[in-house]
């Protein structure tokens, strides 16, 4: 019996890592929260590390009216400039 | 990217090994498919006239495409007949749209389901059941259009369960969620007239429903007793936010309701006035946020927001209310949108007329 595929046809996208940083005293710090409840608190927490042991200063923060949606790309865009390293993750 | 050919496998002659085979692949919502076998997904592909490999919806985290052909291969393994094939197509056509944001919906925690809502002509045409257990069991082209959706999202766009769908708890309807408007005895326009559509032509709308909540209610006998059930399980402590809701009145609740005169609009306007909690006990539950009172207090807000409540949804038409269900029984439904607020917009969409032909 012949059977077609129900997967998509699509050929996979190919990812790849943004290089790391070769250190990270004085860099500029870039927090993206989702907008879910505690998620500013927890990533300045975080940024706050980072001020403490590296001299790091906070540049920007920047909030997603829709958690589960990819930031706009203007915002990554402008993040991208202001900042050397971006802090993101899930707040709730 | 240039899209390769539907893959052909070589699978046993024999049925029940085609099937078990099929669960090998890892192609299954857990109960057994009907194998996509050649024949068959070219046949359901009759009932479309655009080109097979055309690109119906976009997945964005993972840059996954669903072409007609593999939304076809999917509607096979379902069970469904070709007629039915429309409704997919448009189905997914506007959950592509960026506001209904089906990869967040179809990924999170929260566990919601896409819920499908024919109305028009064409849900009796195809054989839809809006009428006694319309949410199931027992009709094949609502179980089996729910259940393609399913698998167009597991097989095409890679949501599977425990590793890209991380849902706390599932939900049953994420096996089918699909059901007719009920046309029959409705005192109000259609949801497709509602929405504009040309008269004669059916509507899909999508909506991402969190789950199904029963509304019981067998004495009230004034449409304010009746809605007042329904608004206080819209606004109970689990389900209350921004987000939207679906509200399935029942032959009996709606009887009441339109004897009364009451409009769609008055019975929305009714909800969103009474499906509130005060700022106070949103804060009791740990669930009260300034930024989303200020949302719906703030400008542009709803009249009927009153000042110290949170309320469900942001103003009236966030709710879309209709009928459904069998004569007897004093139970409708409420389906709250997925987890909270409104990070997910129901959308609508016209359904293409069937290919001559076409039909089984």
């Amino acid at each position: 019996m012949q059977l077609y595929s129900p997967m998509s046809t699509t050929p996979k996208r190919k990812a790849f890592r943004a290089p790391p940083l070769a250190g990270l005293d004085g860099l500029r710090i870039g927090i993206l929260e989702n907008g879910k409840l505690n998620a500013d608190e927890m990533l300045r927490e975080v940024a706050q590390l980072f001020v403490e042991r590296h001299g790091c200063t906070v540049r920007t923060v920047v909030s997603k009216k829709n958690a589960s949606a990819p930031a706009p790309a203007p915002t990554l865009v402008q993040l991208a400039q202001e900042v050397d390293f971006l802090i993101t993750g899930l707040g709730d | 990217m240039s899209a390769v050919k539907p893959r052909i496998h070589e699978a046993p002659d024999d049925l029940l090994a085609a099937i078990d085979w099929c669960y090998e692949q890892g192609w299954t919502d857990g109960l057994p498919v009907v194998p996509p076998a050649v024949e068959r997904v070219k046949a359901m592909l009759a009932a479309e006239t655009r080109p097979a490999e055309t690109v119906i919806a976009h997945h964005p985290a993972t840059g996954l495409d669903l072409s007609l052909h593999a939304a076809a291969a999917n509607a096979v393994m379902a069970g469904c007949l070709p007629e039915y094939f429309p409704v997919i197509v448009a189905a997914f056509e506007a959950m592509d749209r960026t506001e209904f944001n089906f990869h967040g919906s179809t990924a999170s925690t929260g566990g919601s389901a896409p819920l499908i809502i024919v109305s028009g002509p064409l849900a009796d045409e195809i054989g839809m059941n809006s009428d006694v257990n319309l949410f199931g069991p027992g009709n094949r082209a609502n179980g089996t259009i729910g259940r393609a959706v399913r698998l167009i999202l597991r097989n095409v766009f890679q949501m599977l369960p425990g590793i890209s769908d991380k849902s706390t708890q599932g939900n049953p309807g994420k096996y089918s969620f699909c059901i007719a408007e009920r046309a029959r005895g409705n005192p109000w326009p259609l949801l497709c007239e509602a929405q504009g559509y040309a008269k004669g032509t059916s509507s899909v709308t999508v909506f991402a429903g969190g789950g199904f909540a029963n509304v019981e209610n067998h004495g009230g006998n004034k449409p304010e007793e009746i809605l007042i059930s329904v608004a206080d399980t819209m606004a109970n402590y689990g389900c209350i936010t921004l987000g939207q809701s679906v509200v399935i009145l029942a032959p009996e609740h709606m009887k009441i309701v339109a004897d009364a005169g009451w409009s769609r609009e008055k019975v929305q306007d009714f909800l969103f006035a009474t499906a509130r909690r005060s700022v106070e006990g949103m804060k009791g539950a740990g669930k009260y946020r300034d930024r989303e009172y200020d949302a719906q207090h703030g400008e542009g807000a709803s009249a009927l927001a009153v000042a110290g409540f949170m309320h469900r949804g942001l103003r009236p038409d966030d709710i879309l209310v209709t009928m459904g269900g069998g004569d007897a029984g004093g139970h409708s439904c409420f389906i709250p949108s997925w987890s909270r607020g409104r990070s997910s917009i129901m959308q609508h969409n016209a359904i293409a007329a069937t290919p001559a032909g076409a039909k089984q």
